[in-house]
């Protein structure tokens, strides 16, 4: 139903773009590709329209990964972002340095651990996160707590080994 | 009770354990200080993660009116091109129409999507598995447009036929004799039914769209396509030889087209129905750039293929053709 579509844009769209974005690492490409999901909702009509979306989502992300690999155009690790709510240099090169380390902090995850973590950040239930990644539900929160924790060690030990990662 | 998983921790934490279980985990944390310790650190820990995520947030900006998404952005963008294309197509068609033939030498404009094809080797690879444009989990999907979308496309293919100065119905006699495009004046004027002839150029912008019920009613049964594919538009042939255009979308920057009309129709060379079978076997004479030109017959039509992809994409696309929803 066209209705429950756009119930679920509005639920749901800014969360498939963080996704999207955690995945592709440029927000202009991850709006794109969040709105070519919808606009593939409303011509097939998915019964379970959000869970849909975010396995179509991923299928685009992982395509757009494996093409950016093939053509070796990701030698910018991240664009600046233009409308980077830092108001002073400083404060955007932190916020670039910041989005940097969590970025490498997430690729040392598996990748089923980052799934379920960023479907769990983009607002996804256990039962959602288990039909996704075909984990059983009760191994939801044996691999977040995993997911998280790697996370987190993994960005603390980035901060500590210096600041080289900054210049993306 | 033994002690609490690190799991079912964060289960409880995010308000996903069931009740019974966490009723379970209360009473145990209430009597054991170790849990109680590790509940507050696995607290800290989630947030953290949170937090951190947090820092890798694309900026906020207004999302699109739903309705907009029909077009997807990404397709105009790479679209654009093709319909400057259309609009000088046009242009020349209108001035071929006021001044007849003798004022036409101008060589048609090539879209990109019509040269990535004519690049393509003739060679076809069946071994080939799993062309990337079919191995995407999302267009093995069986749903199909619902009739709720198919008529958005047809109302708009019926603005654009509006806007366009060319008749809406059979093609009248003058038209078929002298149709107003440079592409089809080069093929001979008795080979009104070649849809080879017609196609890899810049067909698409020259034949009239037309609603399902037209459609419908040159082919004698319903047009076919790919089930699952939005349906772009709807064409039929200038020439008014029967023949009808199908556009669907395969994804965001890729269309094919199908092109379709009844089998009687077919010249000699087309005759005898046989699935999957080439226009290569079926007309060796025919020259390179309409040798691999992929056609099947689908109830009663015979129905050929054409897109940016390659000849085995097309193939297994072709095979999956049926009547349209």
């Amino acid at each position: 139903m066209p209705e429950d579509i756009a119930d679920v844009y509005r639920s749901t769209y800014r969360a498939l773009v963080r996704f999207l974005y955690r995945k592709v690492w440029d927000a202009e490409r991850a709006e794109d590709l969040a709105q070519e999901a919808f606009a593939r909702a409303l011509v097939h009509k998915p019964e379970n329209a959000r869970g849909w979306l975010f396995v179509v989502a991923a299928n685009m992300a992982r395509d757009e990964a494996r093409r950016a690999a093939r053509e070796r155009r990701h030698l910018t690790l991240l664009k600046s972002e233009p409308e980077t709510v830092g108001t002073s240099p400083e404060d955007e090169i932190d916020a670039d340095t910041k989005r940097t380390q969590v970025r490498a902090a997430l690729d040392q995850l598996t990748p089923r651990d980052r799934e379920a973590l960023l479907l769990w950040d983009a607002g996804m239930s256990y039962d959602e996160i288990a039909a996704h990644t075909g984990l059983a539900r009760g191994a939801i929160g044996t691999t977040l707590a995993r997911a998280r924790r790697r996370l987190v060690e993994a960005y603390d030990a980035g901060i500590e080994g210096g600041q080289h990662v900054a210049r993306g | 009770m033994s002690h609490v998983d690190d799991g079912a921790l964060h289960a409880y934490l995010d308000g996903e354990l069931p009740s019974t279980e966490r009723a379970a985990l209360e009473a145990h944390v209430a009597g054991c200080p170790d849990c109680r310790a590790r509940l507050t650190e696995e607290r800290a820990l989630v947030e953290r993660a949170s937090v951190l995520l947090g820092l890798a947030q694309p900026a906020e900006r207004p999302a699109p009116p739903l309705h907009q998404l029909r077009q997807p952005r990404l397709m105009w963008r790479l679209r654009l091109p093709l319909a400057w294309a259309a609009s000088v197509v046009l242009a020349l068609g209108v001035g071929y129409s006021l001044h007849g033939p003798s004022s036409t030498a101008i060589p048609h404009a090539a879209s990109p999507a019509v040269a990535r094809e004519e690049d393509r080797p003739a060679t076809r690879a069946p071994e080939d598995k799993a062309p990337a444009s079919l191995g995407r989990q999302e267009f093995s999907r069986t749903n199909r447009p619902s009739d709720g979308l198919t008529s958005g496309v047809e109302a708009k293919a019926a603005m654009r036929q509006q806007a366009q100065p060319q008749p809406r119905d059979a093609a009248p006699p003058a038209v078929a004799a002298a149709p107003p495009s440079v592409t089809v004046a080069e093929s001979p004027p008795s080979a009104a039914a070649d849809l080879s002839a017609l196609r890899g150029r810049l067909v698409a912008t020259e034949w009239p769209i037309i609603r399902r019920e037209p459609a419908r009613r040159i082919l004698g049964s319903e047009p076919v396509g790919v089930p699952g594919l939005a349906v772009r538009v709807i064409r039929r042939s200038p020439a008014g030889d029967g023949t009808v255009l199908v556009e669907q979308q395969l994804d965001s920057a890729t269309v094919i087209q199908l092109f379709q009309r009844p089998a009687t129709a077919d010249v000699a060379g087309y005759a005898a129905p046989a699935p999957m079978r080439y226009d290569r076997q079926a007309a060796g004479l025919r020259e390179r750039e309409n040798a691999d030109r992929l056609a099947r017959f689908v109830g009663p039509l015979r129905v050929e293929i054409a897109g940016p992809l390659s000849q085995d994409s097309l193939n297994r696309l072709l095979e999956q053709v049926k009547p349209l929803p």
